[in-house]
């Protein structure tokens, strides 16, 4: 369901599901996010929304596996046929992802720069010396203050925020055109999550970079997406344009998620502080 | 704690294989055909028979006679020796917990230094220069299985020591000793038991890699690595001399092995400690 | 022998003793630190170690009096020797006098026939070192080979092949392989000499020849710990999600194991490895005596059997520092690997 149906879909998902040994997980999800467009997908935890994330990746934990009746097709390509050596060729280079938890997904043992310089070298192709220009000036357009310092840091001396934009220039660094970004802000305090979500929207206007956007929070989603899906229980359970499901949600479970949010958001904590102030 | 060692298979063959090898220490005596130090001119070096089973040696001894009287004495040397280590790794472990910082660091670097000594030569330099007996193989065993000990139940102590339930417990007035009993003791002896089967394990190789080099134990007393260096030396008459000696030692320090693993893995064991700490 | 535990038992002793305060980045700076911390933790150790060894003759009771004089010796005479020698004096200033001739490399002469020990050990150490190092390699390569194949391969017949062939050869005394080792390649095939050495300048084919079997039977259960460790460290650190995140960016399953998962788990194989440097000198004493080797471990033996205490407390005190210095490399390799740990401990 892409936001304009002449432009074609870059990312394709029809009936998607997840099932472990005996029991299904994720059933009839049917995704679409156009070239450059932005799509969220808003649920609680345990809904099902990781575990699409995963499959359209083809990284889903041991145990599980998708549905025969599954089609995942990217640009043309049909995700569900690729072997390994096939999926080299896509993630990194078309798809780029970020997660929840970032220090965790870099490794602890090697300094921050050398990671993302890692990528450049052996999925772009740069030499050693433009790779650490590249990284250098990717860390500086991430809205790092001191990319030289940065560089030779090791995850252990950062900060969740500084973090998450490392993993940021390392996902896009390959220039995908597409970015998952499961719970990515989720770690993070209020202030930090703004200017992530900022950074995300700035990159989406520049580069044309598509984005599939995961939260349990509606407002991340509706800060940065055109378009809006709900998901409960491994199904989805409403879609629209973001502002529509925003202000006039339909499904009894996406309106009690905005109630929730009205009462317990940061809008009510701010109209109270204007109140008592 | 033995149900759980035997559930699982290894630990089944391995407590099997202790069993047997118990049994011929402490029956050896009435088992053995000869008397393990007669020398029969008429037969050396001879296969086996139904007079011989195994064979005899260089000088004519029953081979299988000898290997009786010899796992009386590996064994038990091996015992004696984990015993002084526990005891001299155990104790200081505890201090070291307990009595600040000084102690520790002391005790520390010297379970550093003594694990820093190159094992077998430190035990054949310790035994010899101390006068060449069991007991003073023993004692250099022990000194150099101690740290295993050391360590492991430092390991298992350290968290507890400094628990905050237990420092609850020292504000509200119990004294060292009852919060050792009580908190500490349950914690550490799990660990102490897989330590005691591995380095019986590691102390049997010790001891018969001390009497394979003639020390400790010396001839014409029987041992099991004795008689392997005997055999060593006449490989051309008797090719396959050594396997019954070696198989013995291999058999046994597998089993010890087996049976760490076991209790390693018991999930029966913590939960039987678990109660008896609530228990006792 | 499996004395060793898994995990790095000194380490972290060592660490809750101390510690760890916050990085500060400036490499000359932590670099420092971690050289006088590194010597601070050291030198005690040295100090202990070389004092147990010189402790060891002072209470032997032994004295060279008793091998100078012979049986016919009077206690005056005895007295009067060890006054000529020092051994009268306090214990402890003996030590450090004995010490202050050791850091200048004089370890004395042997009680039997005078000769400086230094200079035997010289040659004889030789012999260990050829034999220690190439059992160091054999152990380092097929524990390396068997550990990553185990963990990339988990659970194949290869991984259950593995764990059989560790279980069965941690069970496996070195002087017990030795001696299978010589039945069958030299008294059944008669492939090898079955004892000797020939320095490598001199015939190095032979000399590669006469140490392969006892290199062999020195490694094999360091072969073995390096493979068990290797894997357990591997397999839990296939489990981390950087892995994922390395995955996720497109990097090849080769260079996700050689440049992200190996780094991350090799460190309980190479504390291993440490605690096995002492094994593989102290196991000299066994080997070189079963391959009639005239090494260092050897005289060492034949000296304490003798008696002659400067002979044991000069081997004991190359030994120790052998393995302090092997374990300083070890230890530089584990910070380089993973410079976290400093901070995770």
């Amino acid at each position: 369901m892409s936001a304009d149906a002449a432009v074609p879909a870059l990312l394709t998902v029809r009936d998607l599901s997840v099932h472990t040994a005996d029991t299904t997980l994720v059933s009839g999800v049917d995704l679409s996010v156009a070239r450059g467009g932005a799509l969220g997908i808003v649920g609680e935890s345990g809904s099902g929304k990781s575990l699409t994330c995963r499959s359209v990746l083809g990284i889903l934990p041991a145990g599980l596996r998708g549905g025969d009746d599954t089609a995942i097709t990217f640009d043309g390509t049909d995700l569900r046929g690729l072997d390994d050596r096939g999926w080299l060729g896509v993630r990194g280079t078309r798809i780029g992802a970020v997660f929840q938890d970032p220090a965790s997904y870099l490794n602890p043992s090697i300094a921050v720069g050398r990671q993302l310089a890692e990528v450049l070298r052996v999925r772009v192709g740069l030499g050693r010396r433009a790779a650490r220009d590249r990284a250098l000036a990717l860390l500086a357009d991430m809205g790092l203050r001191d990319p030289a310092l940065v560089y030779r840091q090791y995850p252990f001396e950062l900060s969740g925020g500084m973090l998450q934009r490392v993993l940021i220039a390392v996902a896009i660094s390959a220039e995908p055109d597409l970015l998952i970004a499961d719970e990515a802000t989720t770690a993070l305090d209020v202030t930090v999550q703004a200017e992530v979500l900022d950074l995300l929207a700035d990159l989406r206007e520049r580069t044309g970079l598509a984005l599939v956007l995961v939260s349990h929070d509606l407002a991340v989603v509706a800060q940065v997406c055109d378009e809006v899906v709900v998901m409960r229980d491994g199904t989805v359970v409403e879609r629209g344009a973001a502002a529509d499901v925003l202000n006039a949600p339909t499904h009894p479970y996406t309106r009690s998620l905005v109630d929730a949010h009205a009462r317990y958001g940061i809008e009510r904590f701010r109209l109270q502080e204007a109140n008592h102030g | 704690m033995l149900r759980s060692v035997v559930a699982s298979r290894t630990g089944t063959v391995s407590v099997a294989v202790l069993v047997f090898v118990a049994l011929l220490a402490v029956a050896g005596p009435w088992l053995a055909p000869h008397d393990p130090l007669l020398q029969d001119p008429q037969a050396i070096l001879a296969g086996a028979s139904a007079e011989h089973w195994l064979g005899t040696d260089n000088l004519g001894r029953d081979v299988a006679s000898r290997l009786l009287a010899g796992s009386t004495l590996s064994l038990v040397a091996a015992l004696e020796a984990v015993a002084v280590g526990l005891v001299l790794g155990v104790v200081p472990a505890l201090l070291s917990v307990h009595l600040g910082r000084a102690v520790e660091w002391l005790s520390l670097r010297l379970m550093e230094a003594l694990v820093t000594l190159p094992f077998l030569v430190f035990a054949v330099a310790m035994t010899a220069l101390l006068g060449n007996g069991l007991q003073q193989a023993m004692l250099a065993v022990g000194v150099l299985v101690a740290p295993g000990f050391y360590r492991v139940t430092r390991a298992a102590a350290l968290p507890v020591a400094t628990a905050q339930y237990v420092e609850a417990a020292v504000l509200a007035g119990a004294s060292p000793w009852t919060v050792l009993r009580r908190h500490v003791w349950p914690k550490v002896v799990p660990a102490v038991a897989v330590s005691t089967a591995s380095l019986l394990g590691a102390s049997l190789v010790i001891v018969s890699s001390l009497t394979f080099l003639g020390i400790g134990i010396t001839p014409p007393t029987p041992t099991w690595g004795g008689m392997l260096a005997t055999d060593l030396q006449y490989l051309f008459q008797r090719p396959f001399g050594p396997f019954v000696p070696a198989v013995l030692i291999v058999a046994t320090v597998w089993a010890c092995n087996g049976i760490a693993d076991a209790l390693r893995d018991a999930p029966a064991l913590s939960a039987e400690r678990k109660v008896a700490a609530h228990v006792g | 022998m499996t004395v060793s535990v898994a995990g790095t038992g000194w380490d972290t002793a060592a660490a809750v003793a101390r510690p760890a305060r916050p990085r500060r980045t400036g490499a000359l700076g932590g670099a420092a630190r971690w050289l006088l911390r590194t010597v601070a933790l050291t030198i005690p150790v040295f100090l202990f170690a070389t004092f147990l060894t010189f402790l060891l003759g002072a209470v032997s009771g032994l004295s060279p009096a008793g091998l100078l004089l012979g049986d016919s010796a009077t206690p005056a005479d005895v007295a009067r020797v060890r006054a000529e020698l020092g051994l009268d004096r306090p214990v402890v200033v003996q030590y450090v006098d004995w010490l202050s001739h050791v850091v200048r490399g004089d370890l004395g002469s042997s009680w039997l026939n005078g000769v400086s020990v230094t200079s035997q050990i010289g040659d004889r150490l030789a012999v260990s070192l050829s034999v220690a190092a190439f059992a160091l390699l054999i152990a380092v390569v097929a524990g390396t080979l068997l550990g990553i194949g185990a963990a990339v391969w988990r659970g194949s017949i290869f991984d259950r092949a593995v764990t059989g062939f560790c279980s069965v050869v941690s069970a496996l005394p070195p002087f017990v392989v030795a001696v299978a080792l010589i039945v069958v390649f030299s008294v059944l095939l008669g492939l090898v000499p079955s004892a000797g050495y020939v320095p490598f300048s001199q015939d190095p084919g032979m000399w590669l020849t006469l140490i392969t079997l006892p290199a062999i039977a020195l490694s094999l259960d360091a072969v073995a710990d390096i493979a068990r460790q290797l894997r357990t460290g591997l397999v839990s650190a296939y489990q981390e999600n950087y892995v994922l995140g390395a995955v996720v960016r497109g990097l090849s399953p080769r260079r996700i194991l050689l440049v992200h998962v190996l780094r991350n788990g090799a460190g309980p194989a190479l504390s291993v490895l440490g605690l096995r440097i002492p094994m593989l000198v102290g196991g000299a004493v066994v080997t070189e005596s079963i391959f009639g080797m005239s090494g260092f471990g050897r005289f060492a033996a034949d000296g304490a059997l003798r008696g002659d205490v400067p002979v044991v407390q000069g081997t004991l005190v190359v030994a120790v520092v052998v393995v302090l210095a092997a374990n300083l490399v070890v230890d530089t390799l584990l910070l380089r690997l993973r410079p976290a740990a400093r901070r995770r401990s």
